[in-house]
């Protein structure tokens, strides 16, 4: 991660290239023997402060698309860049500390609330780096609308729809760059999805950037949405109209 | 005092002839009746199995008894070079969902492991006049090494189901910035205890419930029962220690075959896809 990207997870002025820029990804797989092209030669920004909704038909490699991104699966041919870094002066893993991406399944591991929103310090690369404290974590959580989940309490004894914020927030209070969202908020009630786009939103404008894989209608916290279908992308308005045009409905 | 029926030969060891080899393969036909009448499905595999044993302890016995009529070193090295080339094969064909490219992993942490124990054992403890003697090498190399060659296979099978039943946990894991080993340690935990289950359960039981194999065979041919307990204990700090350093040598040394080598799981849609990037 740049210098200028960590201060641009702040200040969002301060960060002038785009946080991810991908150019001519192709991504093939393999399904029955066959090799599918499902993504082809597509290229895109994205810039701090972004919320990109990415929709599409089920199948049309959304998820595929955000984990190949995030350099959790391989790319068949293109090019990416974190920050104005290459990716080829970065190693996956230094990668994803600046692209962190949140799968649709919460995964949450024994020990308390606190133990699973610790677990990225627990890894060398954050060894001296400190943990965030407790206030920090608790003020997340009531923003996300888990007021009544102790940070003492056992994580089995959570609901589905809690497990998926506590994911969530885990991601969050890591502040990378660009955060990758697979429909995490699938799990989630009305209240609880609006509560959770509310925050992405107010990250956002604090310098982080988004995108969503969601299949609920649009909640009006999207500065723009993406449509992949057949390997492409189209775009829908950036300059803010379509935010609004979603606010109505 | 009870006495021994049968033929006393080769150092006081009742002598088992052919007819009493043939009452012993009678056993596994019961068993396999019985798994023929369950419909456990289990025949064929016993069938093979006894005859694969029959034919293996009959020809080693052959050979050995040659070999320690003739020995030499280099000769004594050869057998136990082939022996771990046996049991890397074995313990290969005993992991399921197994990744290729494990072979030479398993093959050198077999060899480096039980080569330095066996070495240790009879050169610092059992000090035979012979260095290279076959009758104390070869005999002791084979029980380090099987031990070794079964908990090595089993810590590898667990290492490799377990990481694909946690995927999930490992994807997210590496996402939020986990190394492989990090991702993948409660795997390898999991695996090399599984590994050892079997060599601590002999350790406990040994004396107790079960009379271990070595003590059995030098106490039948007539050896002071304290001094064959002593041997024995030997042989079991020894297969412990070898089991344990080679579970743990192989484990660490092969789990990466599951990640690519920019860091990320592969899951089963991806083995084999690993190479682009």
């Amino acid at each position: 991660m740049t210098k200028s990207c960590e201060e641009g997870a702040r200040s969002p002025k301060k960060c002038v290239e785009p946080v991810l820029s991908v150019r001519d990804l192709v991504i093939d797989i393999v399904h029955e023997g066959r090799i599918l092209r499902i993504i082809d030669a597509i290229s895109f920004d994205i810039y701090s402060g972004e919320v990109i909704d990415l929709v599409g038909p089920s199948g049309c490699g959304k998820s595929t698309l955000l984990l190949t991104v995030a350099r959790l699966r391989p790319k068949t041919s293109g090019h990416m860049s974190i920050c104005g870094r290459d990716e080829q002066e970065m190693d996956g893993r230094s990668w994803r500390q600046s692209v962190v991406y949140v799968p649709q399944k919460a995964t949450l591991i024994g020990g308390s609330v606190s133990d699973n929103l610790l677990i990225p310090w627990k890894f060398s690369c954050r060894k001296k780096v400190p943990a965030p404290k407790d206030d920090i974590l608790r003020a997340g959580l009531d923003a996300l609308g888990l007021r009544d989940v102790e940070l003492d309490r056992d994580a089995k004894r959570l609901s589905g729809g809690q497990a998926a914020r506590i994911a969530l927030l885990r991601a969050l209070v890591l502040k990378p760059p660009l955060l990758l969202l697979d429909e995490v908020d699938a799990a989630l009630d009305d209240e609880s999805a609006a509560l959770v786009g509310a925050y992405v939103r107010s990250c956002a404008e604090a310098g982080q950037a988004f995108v969503r894989v969601r299949h609920r209608p649009p909640d009006g916290f999207a500065t723009r949405r993406v449509y992949l279908a057949e390997g492409h992308i189209t775009s829908a308005r950036s300059d803010g109209a379509d935010d609004s045009v979603e606010r109505k409905l | 005092m009870i006495a021994l029926r049968g033929s006393y030969e080769m150092g006081g060891v009742p002598e088992i002839g052919n007819i009493e080899l043939l009452c012993a393969a009678g056993f596994m036909l019961v068993a396999g009746l019985v798994s023929y009448r369950s419909a456990m499905g289990l025949e064929k595999d016993i069938a093979i199995s006894t005859l694969r044993a029959f034919v293996q302890l009959i020809a080693l016995g052959f050979v050995l008894g040659w070999v320690f009529d003739n020995q030499s070193w280099e000769m004594v090295l050869l057998i136990m070079f082939i022996m771990v080339l046996n049991a890397t094969q074995i313990a290969r064909g005993r992991i399921k969902s197994c990744p290729s490219g494990i072979t030479l992993q398993l093959f050198v942490s077999l060899l480096i492991t039980s080569f330095t124990m066996v070495f240790l054992v009879v050169e610092l403890i059992v000090k035979p006049e012979l260095w290279y003697d076959a009758r104390v090498v070869v005999g002791i190399f084979g029980m380090i090494l099987g031990n070794a060659m079964s908990s090595s296979a089993v810590a590898l099978d667990r290492t490799f189901s377990s990481l694909d039943a946690r995927s999930d946990e490992v994807l997210a894991l590496i996402s939020l910035g986990a190394t492989p080993l990090e991702a993948a340690r409660p795997s390898i935990m999991s695996a090399v205890r599984a590994g050892m289950i079997p060599t601590l359960a002999t350790l406990s039981a040994a004396g107790v419930v079960q009379i271990p194999g070595m003590m059995t065979g030098q106490v039948l041919a007539g050896a002071d029962p304290l001094s064959a307990a002593k041997y024995q204990l030997v042989l079991l700090m020894a297969i412990s220690a070898t089991t344990t350093l080679c579970n743990i040598a192989v484990v660490r040394w092969c789990f990466r075959k599951r990640f690519s080598s920019d860091g990320y799981y592969l899951d089963s849609t991806l083995r084999g896809a690993s190479r682009s990037r």
